[in-house]
């Protein structure tokens, strides 16, 4: 449930060759050493993420730097409940970043509705919004959840073939 | 000469904007002339949700109100409902919640300063106070196994007893033995020992803060005369907590009408004199010191006097585990608590307390039901914000970033 | 001054104005009648003895389904509580509210270091309505706001009445008994459209735990 991204269901035409493996893991290499988030701190979850860029869970070392403005940076953390009235503005956030852009989905309101799951007006998962890469459970998760969640992801970068995949 | 007005939208997403604000704004140039809030981004319905829970289900919602200060809000709620029941918690479970109202003052407070002093500029103290942060959350994790909603308070009491130890360092292969044994130095005894050498710390921290900024220029600069709200404006747009105290209103619940033990712990309440954002700063800052020696009073008593933290009427409080599993009665006590809660009689009360941002109140009524019929959350920022546009008049799109950092909002209450 | 003198103070001065003490196990509750709201407020705000200065809280309520169990356990019943569906509530479709909606206002005075909550019922109109105090206390301007856009309450006098916290261009008013907990509208990203659309709502509310009633609380 929920959008996927367009890659997901490409079919590779030719098959990676030594070449493409090699740049592909150097452009992957350049590109998980300095994800760039939006700020985008919603609710709670936003709290524990300024937890994870201050001074004992320094995300900065990890090349996690956040920007204010959507159009330079390349990962989005939905941190916090996502309301029917943030949902546009959250769309067009998304729509602004550039390509190749990842979503973090923290906390489990942003996963599914989590505790506000049953009110009149939350969005059951910021999936139903955007297409979501990685998804980090807790209520909030812990600076260090968020953490493992950013590896996750730049573990997930990795694996992705994006010179083969065009 | 013509006049030019322009309509700007400053939000929802913008890092100044304390969560999700969207404030239009008609300037004249760059100067303020109309601010028009538009909140309800983060509105999930608590209220509602509240409705069809149990009473004890939904102290977990109060805590994501207030996510900067998440015990005080439970609090709250939690008072209102012993008011409605008539039952009072023992003296130890009072003195504990009064310690954590004060640590959670602390860590309300460390979250304001920081992020004000990011949004004018002075972002190193942004990770000082983070830094203090840090170590309040591992005292929320140690008293209930969460970093920041603990659900910790329950009517009655609180959920269990303080522990003999904190969580520790262990050696791995990034940090050494002698570097971890430096890093556990304060957590080698139980939580009390931990929060007292906290508490002897942090007034040396707090004057390193003000160090950076009391006597600044530039702080002076952005601070002193922006948002002048004048005692009687203060008391007609429903302010309150150090936002009234500024102003120069001698009013705190704490002192005024008492709860819980604050009538037998010794404290000062800061005032300030002109209103305006340094004043503010000025009393929140001494509020962070008094809070400290609070703090220090609670952990002298509550080592002097052990005892329960729950009431032992098992009606409202579940019994203990190994009695549950020997006794008939507290089997279907307990059976009764977890499946259907206990009933609340019939009645309103309204239970405020005195909330770092101000006073939060709790208004619950009760047609006599295991579930609230109306629960109404009083929030703080919700009057405070409302006055940004008297306060900003005048001022400069900059002095309205400051403004809504000195008035200390937190979208989650005030949508609720 | 203590809660009784408090009690005979406000009497005194409202003596003229129909009220009633409803309660005074916690703060003193007053009944007021919703034509003489404006007056009475006046009275209490200006007035040298009394002076509440400062408004707390206004709380709009809908005593629709007041006393009213999804369980009854000392008598056996036809209807019962189905396996935790949530109850369509219909309310009444007369043009006229019975006494549906009432209002709390919570006053404060410093000087005197007193609480007083003032409950009045709303017109029995379609829409309630109630006089704004928003001339008398400030504070009210966003308080009543709210209670217009979660209960429907109007409020005459109002500098400028429209919803604040639920979405734009929401139809209905969410803290009513008859609107459902889930809603009825959710929003979802139209990938044709390429825009956020809204459809209707695709989950069921199940309360896993009845409302139950006990009278046995002693």
């Amino acid at each position: 449930m929920g959008l996927k991204k367009d890659n997901d269901d490409l079919i590779v035409q030719q098959g990676p060759g030594f070449i493409t493996t090699s740049v592909d893991k150097l452009v992957n290499w350049a590109r998980t050493g300095s994800m760039w988030p939006v700020t985008l701190g919603l609710a709670c979850c936003g709290i524990e993420m300024m937890h994870s860029a201050a001074s004992r869970y320094d995300t900065d070392r990890f090349g996690v730097f956040y920007r204010p403005s959507p159009r330079q940076s390349d990962v989005m953390i939905v941190a916090g409940t996502l309301c029917n009235k943030m949902a546009p503005p959250l769309r067009k956030i998304y729509d602004q970043m550039a390509e190749p852009k990842w979503v973090i989905s923290m906390g489990s309101c942003a996963n599914g509705g989590g505790y506000y799951h049953h009110s009149y007006s939350v969005v059951r998962g910021c999936d139903q919004i955007i297409p979501v890469d990685i998804y980090v459970p807790g209520c909030p998760p812990t600076a260090e959840a968020l953490i493992n969640g950013i590896i996750e992801l730049q573990e997930k970068i990795k694996s992705e073939e994006s010179i083969a995949n065009g | 000469m013509t006049e030019s007005n322009l309509s700007l939208n400053f939000g929802p997403q913008h890092p100044a904007a304390h969560g999700v604000l969207r404030l239009i704004m008609e300037m004249d140039g760059e100067v303020v002339k109309h601010l028009d809030p538009h909140i309800g981004l983060l509105h999930r319905g608590t209220e509602k949700l509240a409705e069809i829970k149990p009473y004890n289900h939904s102290i977990g919602y109060m805590d994501r109100m207030d996510y900067v200060s998440m015990m005080c809000c439970e609090h709250s709620y939690v008072l209102a409902i012993e008011r409605l029941l008539g039952i009072e918690p023992p003296k130890r479970a009072k003195y504990i919640r009064v310690m954590f109202d004060e640590l959670t003052r602390l860590l309300n407070h460390l979250l304001w300063l920081g992020a004000h002093g990011l949004d004018i500029g002075a972002m190193a103290l942004f990770l000082y106070c983070f830094r203090e942060r840090e170590d309040l959350l591992d005292c929320y994790e140690a008293v209930s196994g969460a970093r920041m909603h603990a659900t910790y308070y329950r009517p009655g009491g609180v959920y269990r007893d303080l522990p003999d130890e904190m969580p520790k360092y262990s050696a791995n292969r990034f940090i050494s033995e002698k570097k971890v044994k430096q890093l556990n130095y304060n957590r080698e005894g139980s939580l009390l020992d931990f929060i007292e050498d906290f508490t002897d710390r942090f007034p040396s921290l707090v004057d390193e803060y003000e160090t950076l900024l009391t006597d600044n220029r530039i702080w002076k600069q952005r601070t002193v005369d922006i948002g002048i709200v004048s005692p009687e404006r203060a008391k007609d747009l429903g302010f309150s907590g150090p936002m009234l105290r500024g102003s120069g209103v001698e009013w705190d619940l704490r002192r005024n009408q008492p709860y819980e033990v604050y009538n037998e712990l010794d404290f000062l309440i800061p005032i300030g004199l002109n209103g305006d954002c340094y004043d503010r700063y000025l009393v929140r800052v001494e509020e962070m010191r008094q809070s400290t020696k609070i703090i220090q009073q609670c952990i002298k008593w509550l080592r002097d006097n052990p005892g329960s933290v729950m009431i032992e009427d098992n009606k409202f409080a579940s019994p203990k585990r190994d009695q549950m599993k020997h006794d008939m009665e507290s089997l279907i006590y307990h059976f009764k608590l977890f499946t259907e809660g206990y009933s609340v009689p019939k009645g309103e009360v309204y239970a405020p307390i005195e909330h770092p941002k101000g006073e939060f109140g709790v208004f619950l009524i009760s047609d006599g039901a295991n579930k609230p019929y109306r629960m109404k959350v009083r929030a703080p920022s919700f009057a405070h914000l409302a006055a940004i546009d008297e306060m900003s008049k005048g001022h400069m799109l900059a002095d309205v970033v400051s403004i809504i950092g000195t008035l200390d909002i937190v979208f989650g209450e005030i949508d609720r | 001054m203590a809660k009784e003198n408090y009690i005979k103070l406000i009497n005194q001065k409202l003596s003229e104005y129909s009220h009633s003490l409803l309660s005074s196990d916690h703060e003193p509750l007053f009944l007021v009648d919703q034509s003489d709201l404006v007056k009475i407020c006046m009275i209490l705000k200006t007035d040298n003895e009394l002076d509440y200065s400062i408004l707390i809280d206004i709380c709009a309520v809908d005593y629709l389904t007041y006393g009213q169990a999804d369980f009854v356990t000392n008598e056996a019943t036809k209807t019962g509580y189905s396996r935790a569906v949530e109850r369509k509530i219909i309310a009444d479709d007369d043009d006229e509210f019975p006494d549906r909606f009432a209002i709390f206002y919570q006053l404060l005075s410093i000087s005197n270091n007193s609480r007083i909550t003032l409950k009045t019922f709303t017109t029995k109109s379609n829409p309630p309505s109630v006089h704004s105090i928003n001339k008398i206390w400030n504070s009210a301007n966003w308080f009543e706001r709210e209670a217009f856009d979660l209960m429907g309450v109007h409020f005459k006098g109002h500098p400028d009445l429209r919803r604040i916290l639920t979405d734009y261009g929401f139809i209905g008013h969410p803290f009513r008994k008859d609107f459902p907990t889930n809603g009825n509208l959710e929003v979802i990203y139209d990938e044709d459209k390429e825009e956020v659309v809204y459809k209707p709502v695709s989950i069921k509310t199940r309360p896993s735990v009845p409302r139950v009633i006990r009278k046995d609380n002693d």
